[in-house]
């Protein structure tokens, strides 16, 4: 229960030994360079940069991105398992850049559960509380009460290795649960779980946080997760945040292409196209059709005084329709998902997917050549000098 | 036809079976014929044995023993006991000190730390006599003889099941787990003891018995070092009885000493080998 803030926080890591001395330079080693080979600088791998971010009290955070772009090593910054480089972080208004972890009143679920294989499901909840020096009353009554919100009063006595995946990952979470942290940490919890099961403790942890007030961070590479969990999302690449704000702003206003392309499945599709500017509003052209941009588009766009030019035009799946005019193309294939059918389609040569209502058989779809057609309430329109949103 | 195919396959399964069966057992024989070789002997006076090898035990075993418990020149329980003592401590704090090493160098980061992992991996290639020379000048120069600590001591040192160790956590321990106690609020230090150390325990038991039978079994170290009838250890003792003069000279007695010295090795075996088993094979299965 408390509020994180990061100023301006930096992680870089110095590289301990020099790659030229190769006997005594591990595998690890290069390994761990090469999953942050994000810049070299002379101080060593920059990780993470200018990582400003206001997380307030209660708030469930999901910081979201593809492997290596500092979303985990920023969660380990907070948590106090990484030194921080440059910036200021503060829990519940103090500075703790340099305060150990355990002093930070902060819980980790880790990806690999990292449970304590030799202790039983009750002694690995009650760890942390022994440390505490709390009494045995307590100990027994808080460790109870965690493994009631989380099911798996029955397996107390039981070791790791006689649980399945996901009751592991319960009692992951129930001990970091059991101290009423002021911050709790979550390592991309469920990537080790199978689908089923992932959108099972998916809903668990939406229940759990609703139980349990207090701080989350939620690191995840699945902007399903992201979507479905967090009250706002961070979106980082390459160590900088490219975008923060609700899982609705997010996907219905990215603010640049990599946002725009990260978020949503199926990805949203990509077109070359031309902004023209006329009397009556702004208008893009693409492959030949014109399509004119709604009000909001226009007095945003307006607001910015941009200029005609050559953009990048964003049009998600389920915005494309098939109609008598429009841009051609190709089905190569069409899958059916049940109430809808992704038809993925060649234009002009890229690939493009469409979503369509299901109608008789999707097979029929193949190998037809269709026209594609949007509304300019739909359209997203990024530079192509910066890939950012030209409406913001 | 199929029947003649089955029949020729049981018969290929037979031989091969035999075959098995034939190199175990002659290996077996290898391992255990001295062990019988000793029990036998440990029963037959020195007069007998002078006669050579026979398979049937002789009628001495507890003659044998008494002249040996009562020898005039050394003291079996004070042997047992000094000797019990070195190899124990060695035992002890070899595995546990290897063990921290380990971890620190595996689970810290710091500048050098590869430089350290060798410098620890080239000491093994110094034969332990090479260094035993400036050891014993140092312990004469400072008169550390005849003190059973200067033996169990430097086992500290042991860069072999340090290595062993090393590859013992880099299979087993995964640093989250680590970083899970320290968020805990553990210490270090009880990070070390109380979560390492038990996941270490196949790796701890397996380089606890080789280093006890090894420290047991040492005669070089204490031979040169311990020459005070009260601190020698049992390989000094039985070294002690077979240089005996002609008059005293009784071979029955020396194969009754050496049995009784490996009896407290075999019980150790017996009690660690299911440890043993699982540390030997651990790591070679992701589990």
């Amino acid at each position: 229960m408390a509020e994180v803030v990061l100023k301006n926080i930096k992680k870089v890591y110095p590289i301990l030994d020099k790659p030229k001395k190769g006997l005594f330079k591990s595998k690890e080693d290069t390994k761990e360079h090469r999953k942050h080979n994000l810049q070299i600088t002379d101080e060593g791998v920059v990780a993470v940069q200018e990582f400003s971010l206001d997380i307030k009290d209660k708030e469930f955070i999901v910081l979201v991105g593809p492997s290596g772009c500092g979303k985990s090593t920023t969660l380990r910054m907070i948590a106090g398992l990484e030194e921080i480089s440059g910036g200021e972080l503060y829990i519940d208004g103090n500075l703790v850049n340099s305060v150990e972890p355990k002093d930070r009143d902060i819980a980790m679920v880790f990806q690999s559960y990292a449970l304590y294989p030799h202790m039983t499901v009750y002694d690995n909840m009650a760890y942390s509380l022994r440390i505490q020096k709390l009494s045995k009353e307590e100990i027994d009554r808080k460790v109870r009460e965690a493994a009631e919100i989380l099911d798996i009063t029955q397996y107390l006595d039981r070791k790791p290795k006689a649980l399945s995946g996901g009751q592991r990952q319960r009692v992951a979470i129930g001990r970091a649960i059991v101290r009423d942290p002021k911050v709790l940490l979550m390592d991309e919890p469920l990537s080790n779980l199978d689908a089923k099961l992932r959108n099972q403790m998916r809903a668990e942890i939406i229940k759990l946080r609703k139980r349990i007030n207090t701080t989350f961070v939620y690191v995840t590479h699945d902007q399903t997760e992201a979507m479905t969990l967090g009250d706002r999302i961070v979106v980082m690449k390459d160590g900088y945040i490219q975008q923060i704000g609700s899982p609705q702003e997010v996907f219905d206003h990215p603010a640049n292409l990599f946002v725009a392309g990260f978020i949503g499945t199926p990805q949203m599709n990509f077109f070359d196209a031309k902004l023209l500017k006329k009397a009556d509003g702004y208008y893009v052209n693409v492959e030949g059709m014109e399509v004119k941009l709604s009000e909001e588009k226009q007095e945003r766009l307006k607001a910015h005084d941009v200029k005609e030019q050559e953009v990048t035009l964003g049009i998600r799946p389920e915005h494309i329709t098939l109609a008598e005019e429009g841009i051609e193309g190709m089905i190569d294939v069409s899958e059916l998902m049940g109430s809808s059918c992704h038809l993925h389609m060649t234009v002009e040569g890229k690939d493009v997917i469409v979503i369509v209502p299901t109608e008789g058989d999707a097979s029929e779809y193949m190998g037809r050549k269709v026209k594609l057609s949007f509304s300019g309430r739909h359209a997203h329109i990024f530079s192509k000098e910066d890939e950012k949103n030209l409406e913001y | 036809m199929q029947k003649d195919l089955n029949k020729s396959a049981e018969i290929k399964l037979w031989i091969s079976r035999i075959v098995v069966y034939a190199i175990l057992i002659f290996l077996a024989f290898l391992c255990l014929f001295f062990f019988y070789l000793m029990i036998i002997n440990s029963s037959r006076s020195n007069a007998q044995l002078k006669e050579g090898f026979t398979v049937i035990p002789g009628g001495h075993f507890l003659d044998n023993f008494y002249n040996a418990w009562h020898d005039g020149d050394i003291n079996i329980p004070v042997g047992m006991k000094n000797s019990f003592i070195v190899a124990a401590a060695s035992a002890v704090l070899t595995t546990y000190f290897s063990a921290m090493t380990a971890y620190g160098v595996y689970v810290y980061n710091f500048r050098l730390k590869h430089f350290v992992h060798i410098f620890i991996l080239a000491i093994m290639m110094i034969p332990s006599q090479v260094s035993a020379v400036g050891f014993i000048q140092l312990a004469f120069q400072y008169n550390l003889t005849n003190k059973l600590w200067v033996l169990f001591v430097p086992s500290i040192a042991a860069p072999v099941v340090y290595f062993y160790m090393y590859q013992y956590l880099q299979a087993t321990l995964p640093l989250e787990m680590v970083e899970a106690a320290r968020i805990d609020g553990s210490s270090e230090f009880r990070i070390f003891n109380r979560i390492v150390l038990p996941i270490m325990k196949p790796a701890i038991a397996v380089q606890m018995i080789f280093s006890f039978v090894g420290s047991w079994n040492n005669y070089f170290m204490p031979s040169l070092l311990l020459n005070a009838a009260d601190k020698k250890t049992v390989p000094i003792m039985i070294a002690q009885l077979r240089s005996a003069d002609y008059s005293k000279f009784d071979m029955g007695k020396v194969y009754m000493l050496m049995l009784m010295a490996i009896l407290p090795v075999m019980i150790i075996y017996i009690i660690l080998s299911k440890s043993i088993i699982k540390g030997v094979t651990s790591g070679s299965v992701k589990g």
